[in-house]
């Protein structure tokens, strides 16, 4: 009946050496819709694509401020990547509290992290099911951290997770070379750029878009709505002028998309999601960590 | 692996027939492999060297670090599950400032790695967790001079003249074994370790190398090896292999 | 808590109506002690350290004074960054006990503090800030607390444990160099605190800081604030009989921070008065 014995309990060694309840709890993060980072010198951009379950509902919020120097988008379980952020918004506030100064991101993100591992190795928990990109701001310049359910974190340059990002990720590997030396608008559009490479069908409105943008002297801050009008505008015009850069994304993402598709995820689940892409944010039974 | 399919290695509170706890083998074997990391006593410190596979080029240089300090006089190298090796870390943070506030005073290296091991060991002991999946190599300076230890996943603690997990362990082992610690020098055993790193990382992935020491040179302090030093012994760990290369 | 009077607060006088002050005094209570030169009259309570001990009720007396104690430190701010001195006394009472205390410590590389007051609670605030440089020091990305928020941490611990009336007896100049600027601040044992350009804590608020609003310039040469420092250190060591001639100074500049040998002033006893005291007191010594 078992295909895999190993993988029924977090606290459980596979005899590889491998954790597959991390492995598949890292497979909800793809369930997610898309989420985008990336960083110049001065800037760091999130993105993020947001669906919504029905015609008559609001889509699900992924991006969040926490503090005035930093801001987190998620794909994967939001009820679990709301809790985090929770976490995140108390921590910064304690230390703004008694030191009267913004917490670092790179500290912060490891807390968060240490936070994560926890549930990776206590029979009573589930990691968390939620990948998150911090966006920061501080003494260290832009960060974009990269923090997943099996509590490891990375540092990048440029970043996408979430349901076909691997189109995403083509396009910001092609290009995150430019982006240290470009300007805020031009980060931005590469952005939404990058995030329209994981979009099948339709196209990037500014009802599916959320952007949350901080830099240099500039506090975190959410676009959302009619202020990311002339941001799609002039994508729209590129586009129009260039088509080879988005479309040759497109095509990549249509091909990676089939690589998404878990080989170690249990039957069903993943599957399912990917066919039906309306609950996306929704995945079945989230629990109250 | 006699253990797979028969029951016994599914909970770390299980023993086999024969004796064993295959969880905990099994969590060392997410040790064996991951990338390399070597620790060598030399006649005046400890140096400490990792090697990473670079996952992403779009990650950020010198990230994803393997090597930390946990007070000024130590420092530890985790192998195998990163998370995991952060925890461990902690641990050995809270274990430093906890023995300072209550003797005043550094804590001793045998002191140190003793506790690390119980706490690792504390893992190994319930079905309700699992062991850790990673090794730690701690370095220390203290009132006896340099000392090297590793912490395994079961919970063992040894210390060593100089060691090594991961991948490439048994090659990383056998170079080392050639080498006459005590008549060299950490700018020397940098050196070393760099080439024992680039030596044994065999496939064409890109890797990154970070090094750590602690010393007369770094003050009796842990620190990560200068960039120019690092860079030198890099330079220098590559041309001897062209050399062996050009040889074979 | 205690039984409270509600028509009038005996903090405001009688038929003053008032916030109910929650705090037995003479006036509520007939099993306490009257005024007398140890416990003030009625009104001050509020003020007083720990009301549990000041009602008679005998708990907790060891925060009440402190024991080994440092009196002033300075602390100017120049073009360079920010210079703190202090002498290096502890004082048990009025008995000069520790000749040798130094009241100047580095915090990081680019903060120093300077303490007054109960030194073993100096000793502590030092571990405190030790082990936070360590956790610096550990996280190895460079980045240091800064004077600032130095000097905010030491204003919530020193603020949050009045609170808990078992307050750190210090007074305490934190001095340092952000971003090339110059910082100097303050904490008091209540939590007061205040950054300014110049700074003089306990008696040296009286005696150094008049030479301070005289003589100060934000641009002064190391020499120039030097020489103010000395000035200042000499009026104190006059005037201050808790200070003792061996001073410290202390410096935070670009190059880092640097926290003198000591070292002892010239000083001028040559004073008529003081060969014949009693020349001018007739009848008294």
């Amino acid at each position: 009946m078992f295909r895999n014995q190993y993988d029924q309990d977090v606290t459980t060694w596979s005899p590889q050496g491998r954790m597959h309840q991390v492995e598949y709890a890292m497979e909800a993060v793809k369930q997610g819709s898309a989420a985008v980072g990336l960083k110049s010198d001065t800037h760091v951009v999130l993105a993020t694509l947001n669906r919504a379950s029905s015609e008559l509902s609001s889509h699900q919020r992924k991006t969040f401020k926490v503090d005035d120097h930093l801001g987190i988008a998620m794909s994967g379980i939001i009820s679990d990547g709301r809790s985090l952020c929770r976490y995140m918004r108390n921590e910064c506030l304690n230390h703004r509290y008694v030191f009267e100064a913004p917490l670092p991101t790179a500290r912060l993100v490891r807390q968060v992290a240490d936070r994560a591992q926890v549930c990776t190795q206590r029979s009573w928990k589930r990691p968390y099911g939620v990948g998150l990109l911090v966006a920061g701001f501080d003494k260290a310049g832009g960060k974009l951290f990269y923090c997943c359910p099996s509590g490891s974190y990375y540092d990048y340059k440029a970043m996408a997770i979430g349901a076909r990002s691997q189109a995403a990720k083509t396009y910001l590997e092609r290009k995150f070379e430019e982006f240290a030396s470009a300007d805020l608008d031009t980060l931005i559009r590469h952005g939404l750029q990058a995030l329209s490479a994981s979009v099948t069908d339709g196209e990037l409105t500014k009802d599916n878009v959320s952007v949350a943008l901080v830099g240099k002297g500039t506090p975190l801050t959410l676009l959302e709505d009619a202020d990311l009008e002339p941001h799609l505008a002039a994508l729209a015009d590129e586009v129009g002028g260039d088509g080879a850069g988005s479309g040759g994304a497109m095509e990549e993402g249509g091909g990676a998309d089939g690589a998404s598709a878990p080989p170690a995820a249990p039957d069903g689940a993943s599957g399912a999601a990917e066919a039906a892409p309306a609950p996306e944010d929704e995945p079945p039974a989230p629990m109250e960590t | 692996m006699s253990g797979i399919g028969t029951g016994y290695d599914l909970s770390t509170s299980t023993f086999s027939p024969d004796g064993r706890v295959f969880q905990t083998d099994y969590a060392q074997k997410a040790v064996d492999n991951s990338g390399t990391v070597v620790g060598i006593v030399c006649n005046d410190g400890v140096v400490l060297g990792v090697e990473k596979p670079i996952v992403s080029k779009m990650l950020v240089e010198g990230s994803n670090r393997r090597a930390y300090a946990v007070d000024r006089h130590a420092g530890v190298a985790v192998a195998g599950v990163a998370a995991d090796g952060r925890q461990i870390v902690n641990r050995a943070v809270q274990e430093a400032v906890s023995y300072k506030n209550l003797y005043g005073d550094a804590i001793p290296g045998r002191v140190l790695a003793d506790r690390l091991a119980s706490y690792v060991h504390l893992f190994s002991l319930y079905w309700y967790s699992r062991p850790y999946g990673t090794a730690s190599l701690l370095a220390v300076y203290d009132d006896d001079g340099p000392q090297l230890y590793l912490i395994e996943p079961s919970g063992a603690g040894h210390r060593f003249f100089g060691t090594a997990v991961g991948k490439g362990r048994q090659a990383a082992k056998t170079e080392i074994e050639r080498l006459k610690l005590h008549e060299i020098s950490c700018e020397q055993g940098i050196n070393e370790v760099a080439k024992i790193l680039h030596s044994v990382h065999d496939e064409e992935k890109p890797f990154e190398m970070e090094l750590a020491w602690i010393c007369e040179a770094s003050g009796r302090e842990f620190k990560r090896v200068p960039a120019e030093l690092a860079a030198a012994a890099e330079r220098q760990a590559k041309a001897a292999l062209a050399d062996s290369d050009m040889e074979d | 808590m205690l039984p409270v009077p509600t028509s009038h607060s005996p903090a405001l006088g009688p038929g003053c109506a008032g916030p109910s002050l929650a705090y037995a005094s003479a006036s509520t209570r007939s099993d306490i002690a009257p005024p007398s030169a140890q416990q003030p009259c009625c009104g001050s309570e509020p003020f007083m350290v720990d009301p549990s001990a000041a009602a008679g009720l005998g708990l907790r007396r060891h925060t009440d004074t402190p024991y080994v104690t440092g009196t002033s430190v300075l602390g100017i701010t120049y073009k360079d960054g920010v210079m703190l001195a202090a002498d290096t006394l502890g004082s048990y009472g009025s008995t000069k006990r520790y000749k040798s205390f130094e009241r100047l410590a580095k915090v990081n590389d680019a903060t120093v503090l300077g303490a007054g007051g109960e030194l073993s609670d100096f000793q502590y605030i030092q571990t405190l800030l030790d082990e936070l440089a360590t956790e610096d020091y550990c996280a190895d990305d460079g980045m240091q607390l800064t004077p600032r928020e130095v000097y905010a941490y030491l204003s919530r611990v020193l603020y949050n444990r009045r609170n808990k009336f078992d307050p750190l007896w210090n007074s305490l100049v934190v001095g340092g160099l952000e971003g090339g600027v110059p910082f100097l601040g303050t904490v008091g044992m209540i939590g007061v605190h205040y950054t300014d350009k110049h700074i003089a804590t306990g008696f040296g608020q009286m005696l150094a800081r008049p030479l301070f609003r005289e003589r100060h310039r934000p641009d002064m040469s190391e020499e120039e604030a030097t020489e103010l420092l000395h000035d200042a250190l000499r009026v104190c060591y006059y005037r201050d009989k808790q200070t003792t001639n061996k001073f410290q100074i202390a410096k935070v500049t670009a190059e880092g921070v640097s926290v003198s040998e000591a070292f002892a002033l010239e000083t001028q006893w040559g004073y008529q008065a003081f060969v014949n005291p009693a020349a001018n007191a007739l009848g008294t010594w």
